[in-house]
């Protein structure tokens, strides 16, 4: 498996606060990571560094052998998807939802079975697209935004905390949705999450971030039985002791 | 009955300030504690609007083009300093794009209706220069006003919807599309509003001032309908430049919401 995007010595500041702080990191194509770590570690900075939604302030980030400074940012978007943690959607049907992307690449149409294989995709059944995007749950919101991001066809997908508003339940759903996707379409995915539990779902690399820096980096079943640092232990024991 | 202009006299003036010496007795009695503003915006209204007519009077008995050039800048730079002041944040950056937008929206307005319109001469004629563009200025700040901050907190209140547009591969354009559509629109409903009731409901100010001075209604109103397009089509174009220039602001070259404009 080749690196479908790679770090090096990444550094971001906001208003000229460190964020984070020299991160080297490697994520390979088909993949499937979780991003945890304390809050304020950088893990959002991190994402939004991925969709170039920032820059760094040093070090550079490439997309298979590009730098990211050499590809519009626009192509970049569409390559390697975001959903943010609080669902956005747009005003309009589900369907408006799942135009928009087509829209933006300037086409005007499309197969009404893509539409139901993308919602089909994030869990939601086809009797979904006519309905008003506003009126939905959360967690329903959550996956119009995963299949309207998916209507691109992304190969690399960053999730932000996607179940940070939802029941347990529900995030199990969500969770299961998102392992689905990686497993069927051998898309890339990279879930920022605070709560370990999530990444034990998930069970798949886990990369811990705390400080801005990365302090582990390991598969589920290693660091959820044996952390190997310091760090990793202090973090599994204090999420513990929380929940 | 017509024709006939009075000139009041220092004494009638005097006598006319008596009205603004009753409402300081209305605010005394009711304890609105404005007495002092009053009399000083009484003073200040006065000093204020002699000085312009020692001016104006300079002005129009001694026509010199650059003179009266420098005085519709003025004019221009007052107005830029106005909106730029009225917003939460004003930036030398914000009064230089205002300045520029007002610039190019009203001189483009004034230029088109003296010279191409109505055809004055000489052509820096100020009897039509400087009330025409004191006309189209203060409504075009008015419309500057309310483009500025519309976009900014639209822009700020949309913050998740721009950048969820942008991660779908959205330029900064199309991101911000709706915010500049809905700072356009409110930066044009008031001169459309005004459009619709002008001699229904309100007589405007610079009709009044030809009619009290002498002009007869039917050319009055010919110049309150010219007025009246000239209003309309340099807010239309205050509020166009300015929005566009401004969303323009709040990105990076890479499609990025700049993070430090959004902030607080």
């Amino acid at each position: 498996m080749s690196p479908v995007i790679r770090l090096e010595q990444v550094s971001a500041a906001k208003q000229d606060r460190p964020v984070l702080g020299a991160v080297t990191l490697a994520f390979d194509s088909g993949a499937a990571y979780s991003i945890l770590g304390p809050s304020g570690a950088g893990k959002t900075t991190l994402l939004r560094l991925l969709n170039r939604l920032e820059e760094p302030s040093s070090g550079a980030l490439w997309y298979r052998d590009t730098p990211y400074r050499e590809i519009s940012p626009i192509t970049l978007r569409r390559r390697v998807a975001m959903v943010f943690q609080v669902p956005v959607v747009f005003p309009g049907t589900v369907r408006d939802n799942l135009m928009t992307p087509l829209r933006l690449q300037k086409r005007a149409s499309a197969d009404h079975g893509v539409l139901v294989g993308r919602l089909d995709l994030a869990g939601l059944d086809g009797g979904f697209l006519d309905r008003d995007a506003s009126e939905l749950s959360v967690g329903e919101k959550q996956r119009v935004c995963i299949a309207r991001a998916l209507m691109n066809d992304p190969e690399v997908l960053l999730l932000d905390e996607p179940s940070a508003a939802l029941d347990p339940a529900t995030t199990r759903r969500l969770i299961e949705s998102i392992v689905d996707l990686n497993r069927r379409l051998g898309l890339t995915v990279i879930m920022v999450t605070h709560q370990p539990e999530q990444a034990r779902v998930f069970g798949a690399q886990v990369i811990l971030l705390s400080g801005g820096a990365v302090a582990e980096q390991a598969s589920a079943a290693e660091f959820f039985v044996a952390p190997a640092t310091a760090e990793g232990r202090r973090y599994l024991n204090l999420s513990e002791a929380s929940s | 009955m017509s024709g006939e202009l009075l000139d009041p006299s220092w004494l009638q003036l005097a006598l006319a300030a008596g009205l603004v010496i009753v409402a300081i007795g209305v605010s005394a009695t009711r304890q609105l504690g404005l007495e002092r503003e009053l009399t000083i915006a009484m003073v200040r209204t006065f000093i204020q609007l002699l000085a312009i007519g020692y001016i104006l009077s300079f002005v129009f008995t001694n026509a010199i083009p650059g003179v009266i050039i420098a005085i519709l800048f003025l004019m221009l730079g007052v107005a830029a300093w106005t909106v730029a002041s009225r917003q939460r944040r004003p930036t030398n950056t914000l009064r230089l794009l205002v300045l520029a937008a007002l610039t190019t929206s009203c001189g483009l307005t004034l230029v088109l209706a003296t010279q191409l319109i109505l055809r004055i001469h000489p052509w820096y004629n100020p009897y039509y220069l400087i009330p025409l563009m004191g006309m189209v200025i203060g409504n075009s700040l008015n419309s500057a006003t309310l483009a500025v901050e519309r976009l900014d907190s639209d822009l700020r209140a949309g913050r998740d919807r721009v950048e969820a547009l942008l991660a779908l591969g959205a330029t900064s354009r199309e991101a911000a599309a709706l915010p500049v559509r809905s700072a356009m629109r409110a930066a044009m409903l008031p001169i459309i509003n005004s459009m619709m009731v002008v001699g229904l409901v309100s007589l405007p100010g610079m009709m009044t001032g030809q009619i009290l001075g002498g002009s007869s209604p039917s050319v009055a109103i010919k110049y309150q309908i010219l007025i009246m397009y000239m209003i309309a089509f340099s807010t239309a174009l205050t509020a166009f430049i300015l929005t566009t220039w401004r969303a323009r602001s709040y990105f990076t070259a890479a499609h990025q919401l700049r993070q430090g404009l959004l902030a607080g």
